[in-house]
């Protein structure tokens, strides 16, 4: 355990420093000390509050070798310590409450920013839960835990042979922006400045800047090759929403035009979709494209890489495929758990519906299998880091845009 | 003076750190009589830095009741550049310890008034009582400090132009660009670390050689300027085998012996307990001296003194 020594300055300034722990910096790790205020909450340059300020911290706290990271933002989340994001209560005042205690205990895992995901569901249950699950905003109060940085609604415009976990009755297919809107809620998709204009094809940037709008939608899920989906990415782009490849049959040129048109993400590469073939590599060939053709043309033409979320658990994928992947395009990976409400509660078997009957998960030790399939469903988030950092270690982890939602301080990286 | 060669730079610098830190808890410092530490920066006394913050977090010393004056710092960089002296005494000792910020004196770069922070700088030192042990490296041109060769042995803190191997040697800091090494610098005077009540000195490696000869076993030499310890009453040099190969075979024996006799014996070469303790804690006679004597400069033996009052330096400044 971390031990606490009280330095021997009198006067209290609110300082801690976090000693004998690692940092990432750049590629590498190295050992350094910080220094936090509890005033501001922030780092502080420890050398100009030492010379300028002459002061010392309160509280030294020793992490024993332990590595310091930024909070860890998880992209593809569907519940945590029993709350099941998809799973409507009666009383919707419930949901929120739920939620609000998921964020607490979330933080303490290391997750400080997470994209709420809802599986394919029926229109009645997105219209019901994603008005709670929108951008926590811009308050960010620490006794508030992690922040929702947006819905992901990981359908239900997807294919029904890449189907997953996901309930193949519940799968729509989209010839137009209406079709969105009717499924989710207009308000949930749509800010009202645009419902007014209907201007759905705004080239403005505001996927980057203009976070204006408060729509609660900030990623889809989707096939890009059914129905007239990859026409109708630049308008949800357009919209500040991220848009995903994923659950898909889409050959390697079906991805690259969703990509083109502005799609910038996979969801959880190689799982649910086309596996890599030699003639045609499918949705992965797109990030085959070399970095040269960006450099040399502008930018405006050649769309970039996508980033990609990928389930480096040891049971989705194998560490070789995870390498692969990472060799082609390492400042595109992401991490993601795609963990199922089960993280945090005891083995045994729970119940979870897709929106068609009932069914139960199986959760033992780390892998949760649909029960009577043997189609993994998740797999509980702890064991993830330690595997990520195990293969490749330093760059492959520094890299991820966001790391798995725990450190497990029992198996630190050799 | 005495003189330890080690085998290795390790070793070196373990004595090295060692003999600081049972300085420091011989010497027993409070508050009100705190232990006064000179300290140099550079490649040669990183394994003694390493070596006392070990020691402090082992528990074995603490720099609580510890003032530290830096030898020197570049001008015009900023002090927090990473070459800068402030930066590296933070991160390679200060960070590390439980030394309070108030203690710690390190002279300013980018003061408006160099002249004044230099004379100021040496105020400071005299207003915490002198300083008990000056830790110094040596440049490979025999410089102690960034006293350069040529430098008056009467030299105080004062602006210094750096000599052109010192810039050259100091560019690998640099990017190898000659042109961002800062090219002055403040730094004390070889008269300053003279008047540390003792000095100890670190020589590492087989590049410090020929200077460690030139200072070890020729005599006062102002273009080696560290040849000036041989004027005082309490120096030391720890080096490594490396930095003996230029030395005579009979020079290195007769250290490595008296040592091994003075174990042998049960004596170590130990400074006088005056020395060991500081001047406040000296027993009553020394107060019965204070009483009667008017002149303090009669009080102990190693007090700061001008260079007017200096025999040695006076016969220099006539010259």
């Amino acid at each position: 355990m971390p031990s606490v020594v009280r330095s021997a300055s009198p006067r209290q300034n609110g300082i801690t420093k976090l000693t004998n722990c690692r940092l990432v910096r750049g590629d590498a790790l190295v050992w350094e000390d910080v220094w936090i205020s509890s005033a501001t909450g922030k780092i502080i340059r420890s050398q100009s509050a030492f010379y300028d300020e002459l002061i010392m911290p309160d509280e030294v706290i020793n992490l024993g070798g332990r590595i310091v990271s930024p909070g860890f933002i998880e992209c593809q989340l569907n519940g945590a310590y029993g709350f099941n994001f998809s799973t409507a209560t009666a009383d919707t005042a419930q949901y929120g409450k739920q939620l609000r205690e998921l964020n607490k205990k979330l933080a303490q895992t290391g997750v400080t920013s997470y994209i709420p995901t809802v599986t394919s569901q029926t229109s009645d249950l997105y219209k019901k839960v994603l008005p709670y699950l929108g951008p926590s905003g811009s308050s960010r109060a620490r006794h508030d835990g992690a922040e929702s940085l947006g819905a992901h609604v990981e359908g239900p415009f997807l294919n029904p042979t890449k189907n997953g976990v996901h309930n193949t009755s519940v799968l729509r297919v989209a010839s137009s922006i209406s079709d969105l809107e009717e499924m989710y809620g207009a308000a949930n998709i749509t800010p009202p400045e645009s419902q007014a204009s209907q201007d759905g094809t705004s080239s403005s940037p505001s996927r980057l800047t203009g976070i204006t709008n408060d729509i609660p939608i900030k990623m889809i899920t989707a096939a890009p090759e059914l129905g007239a989906m990859t026409a109708l990415i630049p308008a949800l782009a357009a919209r500040g929403i991220i848009v995903s490849i994923g659950h898909s049959e889409a050959t390697y040129e079906e991805a690259s035009a969703a990509v083109a048109a502005g799609a910038t993400m996979i969801t959880h590469l190689f799982n649910a979709m086309r596996p890599l073939h030699h003639r045609n590599p499918g949705i992965f060939g797109v990030l085959g494209v070399a970095d040269s053709q960006g450099q040399q043309d502008s930018p405006t033409q050649v769309s970039q890489r996508p980033y990609f979320g990928l389930i480096a658990d040891g049971i989705h994928l194998h560490p070789a495929t995870v390498k692969i992947a990472w060799h082609a395009h390492p400042a595109g990976l992401v991490l993601v758990t795609d963990a199922m409400h089960m993280v945090g509660l005891p083995d045994g078997r729970y119940p979870w519906t897709n929106g068609e009957g009932e069914h139960f998960i199986v959760k033992k030790g780390s892998v949760l299998e649909l029960e009577g399939t043997g189609t993994i469903a998740g797999r509980y988030v702890q064991c993830l880091v330690t595997f990520s950092i195990k293969i490749t270690p330093g760059s492959f982890v520094l890299a991820s845009l966001a790391l798995k939602a725990s450190y497990p301080s029992s198996h630190p990286p050799g | 003076m005495r003189f330890f060669i080690r085998d290795n730079a390790a070793a070196a610098s373990a004595h090295v750190a060692d003999y600081i830190a049972d300085r420091i808890n011989h010497f027993g410092p409070t508050p009100a009589h705190p232990f006064v530490l000179g300290l140099p920066t550079g490649s040669t006394p990183l394994g003694v830095y390493k070596n006392l913050v070990e020691k402090y977090k082992a528990g074995e010393v603490s720099f609580e009741n510890v003032v530290t004056f830096n030898m020197d710092e570049y001008i015009g960089i900023p002090r927090d550049h990473p070459e800068s002296y402030h930066s590296f005494m933070w991160k390679h000792f200060f960070s590390h310890v439980n030394i309070h910020p108030s203690n710690v004196n390190i002279l300013n770069g980018n003061a408006p008034n160099l002249e004044a922070e230099c004379v100021e700088y040496e105020a400071k030192i005299q207003a915490a009582g002198g300083i008990d042990l000056f830790l110094a490296g040596m440049g490979e041109d025999g410089h102690i400090a960034f006293n350069e060769p040529g430098s008056s042995l009467a030299s105080r803190t004062r602006v210094k132009t750096l000599a052109y191997g010192t810039i050259l040697a100091n560019s690998r800091f640099f990017g190898d660009d000659l042109d961002k090494v800062p090219k002055m610098a403040l730094t004390v005077g070889v008269q300053t670390v003279l008047e540390a009540r003792e000095v100890v000195v670190i020589a590492l490696g087989a590049r410090k050689a020929l200077a460690l000869q030139r200072c070890v076993e020729q005599g006062v030499n102002h273009m080696w300027t560290l040849s000036a310890l041989h004027l005082h009453p309490h120096s030391m040099i720890v080096c490594d085998e490396d930095a003996t190969l230029e030395l005579q075979v009979k020079t290195v024996k007769y250290f490595k012996d008296i040592e091994q006799v003075a174990r042998a014996q049960g004596f170590e070469q130990i400074l006088p307990s005056k020395v060991r303790t500081g001047p406040a804690t000296v027993p009553t006679t020394i107060t019965l001296l204070r009483r009667t004597t008017p002149n303090p400069e009669q009080q102990s033996l190693p007090r700061a003194k001008s260079p007017l009052q200096n025999p040695v330096m006076r016969a220099g400044i006539k010259a």
